[in-house]
């Protein structure tokens, strides 16, 4: 994912490419963009799914093409496949979730600072031939730009006080911040039906979305009312601010239990947005691992290995087997950290290798699991930065990778999910950086 | 005492009607803001200069007024939206913002002619412009930044009230209710081109734009569920009878006396003026006074309606109970509305006439727009589930929509080709 930091026109806005010449294999015009359909799963930024064609001038037609039939994407779109073998049907049956239909002009809520706003346009993430959702655009240039009038307004704007905030403005909010509502009436009931975000993943996920649209009170009545596990799982999906407001209403003993209980990353995470006095008192009261390993990560820069790493992870000391192994990760089907993957370390916790779920299963049981290893140079050091994590990421597809501090002690793991977040936040910056 | 409280409370007929004063408000104060100072003076020029022969006219204006409303009330309970929200969201930006800058400035000039109606009143009561337009405008100004949604209603909901001085006045005038009734009930129509002229500015008048997004606006931001959609349309139908029968009684004042007198008038200040020698002070005293209050009540809703579109439709903070720092495009808009439109009437030799033209013609441009993306929506069953346009409803509402169109495009026509009124 190297590239992705460097290639140029890596963010585009959905009114860029809406309505744009839609051509076949063969450069026959099929139609224009409009719409594009999103997959809804567990990730973070939702990734499209396919195109909508329109055709016709008076009576429109419509047709859903995968994205993976699309081969190029700018200013013109081409596909490679003909344009026969496109169905086109009179009506395009809004099942799926749309851009255009669901996201664009609609109102959503900014879980951040909770309140209702209307998106002007969308920003996408183009890596390679993907399509992200990552931001929502619900500034005053998106306006302007849906109007097509943004070369004046600009050059109006520049010429009148080139100062003005608004030419460098940008009014986004994060797609991981946005929730879309129902297009019907209740204006604020949540929309539980589209499955999306690592919310949907657990069945606390609906509580924490709204948990967020309550005042602290019942907030707090809401929580204290959930069972011991649930609550844990509500904690970790809620809002930083969410978190830390909940955290202060709630006694240190119950704040203390409930931070020793959820993955050492989100633990950490919040308590960086404490105060230093509050952080102590709460470390004080937690058992003495616990806090060891939170107040280690606190000393970690946040974007560094070591900020982002979690010390949730699977290991096997060197002398294990295969079915050792296996048993580790039967034993902890519930465990909150990634479970495919597993780290064998000596007796200094020296990282001797890593193996994942994938060749275990296909491995005889009784070989010794150092030599079903892959070799032990991948990881990262816990100084490490966003780009080389994301290298390593990419080159592997692993979904972990360790991390090692100078002796090559093993300190943690990162997901995939954890850096995906911070990546979209650090190239759009340097994005941005290369504009101006 | 307190069980006759609890009966007041428990009874079922009294607890809807409880329910109802719940509910009511958004319907009858937008169609009595419709009888504002333009259509007072419509309603005065009807009378004095076609006596009751357009009295008719009333009944066909009230039924369009019915169709047309309930439409937007229905649309109201069944997405929970308003107007601007819904073109906004089904049509795009483009169309939402070209439609908002019309508004805008349609309403600009329309409250500049409620300003020019407060003028006038009061100076039949020998009050200076200079005094009453500033003093109004801040009135008005400070009812919205100072007043809770809740407030606002009830002061909207009181001066409703005060329309039963045209009513008053009427009987004043001591008109021949037989020939009153003949003219209503069994018309004999003469189609000259003055005549037609006057038929098209009265409809004109009555159907406005900016009423679909204020009473769309207003029963979403009371709350109102499904439930209440019986007594909604009990609301919405009142007011749409309860303003053409204040229109009526200002045609017959105006008729019993200034057409019989063959007296010619230029706008609702000459009205009242000319009902002093004919029907007595206090006919005329009651008419400028009710032209006060049906302009300052006009100036109070468009900017806020006006306002609250706009936000609606371009996404931006709205709502009377929020603070200026919160909603700074809203505020902005509504104060930039009335210190406009106050300003204008002010201005020595400003050509407030030319600008009640550009009003009309405007009025009626956008009119058709909204009725048309009206229909498209109130015929979307994804949006409107079980409040969708039946067939029946619908063969009745696209002919009413056809029939307003056909006639304010005329309307359009005529104020190009002849001036006002």
């Amino acid at each position: 994912m190297y590239f992705l930091v460097f290639t140029m026109k890596l963010f585009l806005y959905l009114s860029e490419i809406l309505g744009s010449k839609i051509v076949d294999r063969d450069g026959k015009i099929v139609g224009k963009l409009c719409d594009v359909s999103m997959r809804m799963n567990a990730e973070v930024y939702p990734r499209a799914s396919g195109i909508v064609i329109e055709q016709g001038r008076l009576k429109h037609t419509y047709a859903h093409v995968p994205f993976e039939h699309v081969s190029q994407l700018d200013e013109e779109i081409s596909l490679d496949i003909p344009v026969g073998e496109i169905e086109f049907q009179n009506k395009w049956w809004k099942n799926d979730f749309t851009l255009c239909a669901d996201v664009l002009d609609q109102q959503v809520v900014d879980t951040d600072h909770q309140k209702v706003v209307r998106v002007n346009d969308v920003h996408l993430l183009r890596v390679d031939n993907r399509l992200y959702l990552a931001h929502v655009d619900v500034g005053l240039r998106g306006i302007v730009r849906r109007l097509e009038w943004t070369p004046l307004v600009d050059a109006m704007v520049k010429l009148c006080s080139p100062q003005s905030k608004y030419l460098t403005r940008e009014d986004f909010i994060s797609w991981k911040n946005t929730q879309v509502l129902t297009s019907g009436r209740y204006k604020n009931v949540l929309r539980l039906d589209v499955a999306r975000k690592k919310l949907s993943q657990i069945p606390a996920a609906d509580l924490a979305e709204i948990m967020e649209d309550l005042d602290i009170y019942e907030k707090l009545s809401l929580f204290k009312s959930l069972e011991t596990p649930v609550q844990r799982k509500v904690f970790t999906d809620l809002a930083t601010q969410e978190k830390q407001d909940l955290i202060e209403q709630l006694s240190d003993m119950e704040a203390a239990d409930l931070l020793e209980n959820i993955p050492a990353d989100e633990a950490t995470d919040v308590l960086s947005t404490l105060s230093k006095e509050k952080m102590l008192q709460l470390t004080r009261r937690m058992e003495n691992e616990t806090a060891k390993e939170l107040r280690m990560l606190l000393g970690f820069a946040k974007d560094s290995a070591g900020g982002l790493m979690t010390t949730e992870y699977l290991y096997l000391m060197r002398e294990g087997t295969v079915a050792d192994a296996l048993k580790i990760i039967k034993d902890n089907v519930n465990f909150p950290g990634n479970v495919y993957h597993i780290y064998v370390v000596d007796d200094n916790h020296r990282l001797l290798g890593s193996t994942s779920l994938r060749r275990l299963i296909n491995e005889n049981a009784e070989r010794p699991i150092l030599e079903v290893c892959l070799p032990k140079n991948i990881f990262v050091r816990t100084d490490d930065g966003m780009e080389e994590i994301a290298l390593l990421l990419e080159k592997y597809k692993f979904s972990s990778i360790p991390v090692v501090d100078n002796h090559e002690v093993l300190q943690g793991v990162i997901t995939t999910d954890d850096v995906m977040e911070e990546l979209i936040a650090l190239a759009w910056s340097k994005y941005k950086e290369k504009l101006v | 005492m307190k069980k006759i409280a609890t009966f007041f409370k428990e009874h079922p007929w009294f607890k809807n009607i409880w329910i109802f004063l719940a509910v009511m408000g958004p319907g009858i104060i937008t169609a009595n803001v419709d009888n504002d100072a333009g259509g007072i003076a419509t309603y005065s020029l009807a009378g004095a200069h076609f006596g009751y022969t357009l009295l008719w006219s009333l009944i066909p204006i009230t039924l369009a007024l019915i169709i047309v409303q309930e439409m937007c009330a229905r649309m109201a309970i069944a997405t929970g939206k308003g107007l601007a929200d819904l073109i906004r969201e089904n049509f795009g930006i483009k169309v939402t913002f070209y439609l908002m800058l019309a508004l805008f400035f349609v309403n600009i000039t329309n409250v500049m002619a409620e300003f020019a109606g407060v003028a006038a009143s009061l100076e039949i009561f020998h009050i200076s412009k200079f005094i009453s337009v500033p003093l109004a405008a801040l009135f008005v100004w400070m009812l919205v930044v100072r007043g809770t949604y809740k407030s606002v209603e009830k002061i909207f909901l009181f001066a409703c009230f005060f329309y039963i001085a045209y009513i008053i006045s009427g009987f004043i005038a001591k008109p021949d209710w037989n020939e009153v009734l003949h003219a209503t009930f069994m018309p004999e129509f003469t189609f000259d081109l003055k005549y037609s002229i006057m038929l098209v500015g009265i409809i004109g008048t009555t159907i406005a734009p900016w009423m679909q997004f204020y009473l769309q606006s207003s029963i979403v931001e009371k709350g109102i569920t499904p439930e209440d959609y019986k007594l909604v349309r009990l609301d919405v139908v009142g007011g749409c009878i309860l303003a053409p029968l204040v229109a009526f009684f200002i045609v017959v004042a105006c008729a019993a006396t200034m057409y019989k007198a063959g007296i010619q008038i230029e706008d609702a200040k000459d009205a009242a003026l000319a009902l002093q020698p004919l029907a007595g002070n206090y006919a005329s005293w009651l008419f400028a006074f009710g032209l006060f209050v049906a302009s300052i009540f006009a100036a109070s809703v468009l900017p806020l309606s006006t306002a609250y579109s706009i936000c609606e439709g371009m996404g931006w903070e709205a709502g009377v109970d929020k603070r200026f720092e919160e909603a700074p495009g809203f505020f902005g808009l509504y104060t930039a509305m009335i210190a406009i439109g106050a300003v204008a009437v002010l201005i020595p030799n400003f050509p407030l006439l030319g600008i009640m033209y550009f009003s009309q013609v405007g009025n009626g441009i956008l009119l058709p727009f909204i009725l048309i993306y009206m229909l498209i929506l109130i015929n979307d069953k994804d949006l409107m589930g079980e409040f969708v346009n039946n067939r029946a409803f619908n063969v009745i509402a696209v002919l009413t929509v056809v029939v307003v169109i056909a006639l304010t495009l005329a309307m359009v026509f005529l104020t190009l080709r002849y001036g006002a009124g």
